[in-house]
């Protein structure tokens, strides 16, 4: 009897460290599954934000007529600031119109031509939603209509070429966001149901002794929910620390920076990863109440 | 008057899924009644157990347990009709990661106690009736054989259930032990709580004779009292 106690001991205690190590090992695969949907969520914050940055460096240069009036410009350019597509406007003079021009091309053309030919303009940057083709082309019409411009001049082709290839780009993180999602649903649901598949007697028991579905279900539940939350917040501390290395190592980030996109998306981390958890360990232990006998061997 | 039987099955068909296990089953139980369910492996014992409780549908037949109509019962009814019934396994199934007064207190919170006192007052109550009052506080692995039977059994009262359904409640336990076991039943059912212990285990049968039914052949036969019992049949 003394030799089977000592043998009941060793299972017991067997059965406690596997529960233990299944139960970490199970937090590790909920952490980096989250880890790696965040890293999904990093890359599609940085896409959008990079996108709006490019968009957002295209300029509509108006050229003004001669004959403009400064206050006039000056109306043009604070009714222009006041428009909700126009995110700023800078006014060029023609001497420095003439300055840039000269820059670009390395000679003092003034001095050849002896006078300056440039007029003044307007450089208008637009707000990144009102980039597309089509919106630019109502722009330009209506900026057109204005008599102090003589000409409403942006560069077409480029606009046409970023379009596209923020569109192609846009369609890749998608495809890709929706397969890693599916990756992830699988992995974390099929973690879960192994963690519930090793208690899966407790439950015969509960169920033999009269216990109400929801009763048995609801510590499984509880811990799904714990779980989900401490994988998401390391996940979370995780993601901080990379890009803590990442700003520090490429500073020109900084120019894109958004705190309060990127802690919205530490949130919707941890309460994706409890909200998985939560489905997944319900919808394994409600498996296993159904289950016969036969089945759980 | 006559008493209500506890157990009611009339013309009941048991299948363990597809297959077909026993036909024709008709018998009552009444309260405080004490019967054996025999018959060789295989023969149907557990799945009859299984039906009462249960575990297996009914499709075919009348079948009434406590209050309740097997055919007609809802799946959230089922663990209302498991409280009115004491389950003993074959294998302890304690929940082996809490200690004996644990296990009980997990029971009675799982089937709606709520009182602390009340609680801790029936459990000591339970410990009492199988002699393990003073270890409450054990680990199921520290426990013998018999008593971890005893736990199980002392589990199975908990809720004062009408009916005790045994399945092999000695199949691991040496004929001492077993012995103290079937003491253990026989006083629950002279208290008036039915108890049906499916066995094989022949020593018991001698040592206290009871009504018995056997499961032979798919069918269930009530055995006449003065019946020779071929044991070599059901052992083998």
């Amino acid at each position: 009897m003394k030799q089977q106690t000592g043998l009941n001991k060793n299972r017991q205690h067997t059965t406690k460290q596997r529960l233990r190590s299944s139960y970490v090992t199970s937090l590790i695969s909920i952490t980096l599954v989250l880890f790696v949907v965040g890293l999904l969520g990093l890359v599609i914050v940085y896409a959008k934000k990079i996108s709006e940055f490019v968009r957002e460096s295209i300029n509509i240069s108006l050229i003004l007529n001669e004959n403009a009036k400064d206050v006039d410009v000056r109306l043009l350019q604070k009714t222009l600031d006041a428009t909700t597509y126009v995110k700023s406007t800078r006014f060029v003079s023609k001497e420095e119109a003439a300055t840039q021009l000269e820059d670009e091309l390395g000679e003092d053309f003034l001095s050849v031509l002896g006078y300056n030919p440039l007029s003044s303009s307007i450089d208008i940057y637009l707000h990144s939603a009102y980039t597309q083709q089509d919106s630019m082309k109502k722009i330009e019409k209506e900026l057109k209509s204005n008599p102090l411009v003589k000409e409403v001049y942006y560069r077409k082709s480029l606009l046409e070429v970023i379009n596209r290839n923020l569109q192609h780009i846009s369609m890749i993180i998608f495809i890709f966001s929706i397969l890693l999602l599916a990756v992830a649903l699988a992995l974390i649901n099929n973690t879960i149901r192994i963690a519930i598949y090793a208690r899966r007697f407790l439950i015969r028991t509960m169920q033999l002794i009269g216990a109400s579905r929801s009763f048995i279900r609801k510590p499984f539940v509880l811990r799904g929910i714990f779980m989900g939350l401490v994988g998401g917040i390391l996940s979370v501390g995780m993601l901080t620390g990379l890009l803590y290395y990442v700003y520090r190592e490429f500073n020109d980030l900084y120019l894109i920076k958004d705190p309060q996109l990127l802690g919205l998306l530490m949130v919707v981390i941890i309460l994706f990863g409890i909200l998985l958890n939560w489905i997944s360990t319900y919808l394994a232990v409600n498996r296993y109440l159904s289950l016969d006998e036969d089945q759980l061997y | 008057m006559t008493q209500k039987p506890i157990i009611d099955f009339r013309n009941c068909t048991i299948f363990q899924k597809d297959h077909l296990v026993l036909k024709d089953v008709s018998f009552t139980v009444d309260p405080g009644e004490f019967v054996y369910l025999i018959g060789r492996v295989g023969s149907g014992k557990t799945s009859l157990i299984k039906t009462i409780n249960a575990q297996l549908p009914l499709h075919e037949g009348f079948a009434r347990v406590g209050e309740f109509t097997l055919r007609t019962i809802k799946q959230r009814e089922i663990p209302v009709l498991r409280r009115t019934l004491g389950i003993v396994f074959q294998d302890f199934q304690l929940l082996s990661d809490r200690t004996v007064h644990a296990n009980l207190e997990f029971v009675l919170r799982a089937t709606g106690w709520k009182d602390r006192k009340k609680t801790a007052d029936r459990i000591r109550e339970v410990l009492d009736m199988v002699d393990l009052g003073l270890k409450g506080y054990k680990m199921p692995h520290q426990l013998s054989g018999g008593e971890q039977q005893r736990v199980v059994i002392a589990r199975a009262l908990l809720n004062n259930p009408q009916i005790i359904l045994a399945d092999e409640p000695t199949g691991n336990l040496d004929p001492e032990t077993s012995s103290g076991i079937l003491g253990i039943l026989k006083e629950i059912s002279s208290n008036g709580q039915a108890v049906i212990i499916a066995t094989h285990n022949y020593n018991l049968l001698k040592q206290h004779q009871a009504r018995t039914m056997r499961c032979e052949n798919g069918r269930l036969t009530e055995m006449n009292r003065n019946e020779e019992i071929d044991f070599e049949t059901i052992i083998n």
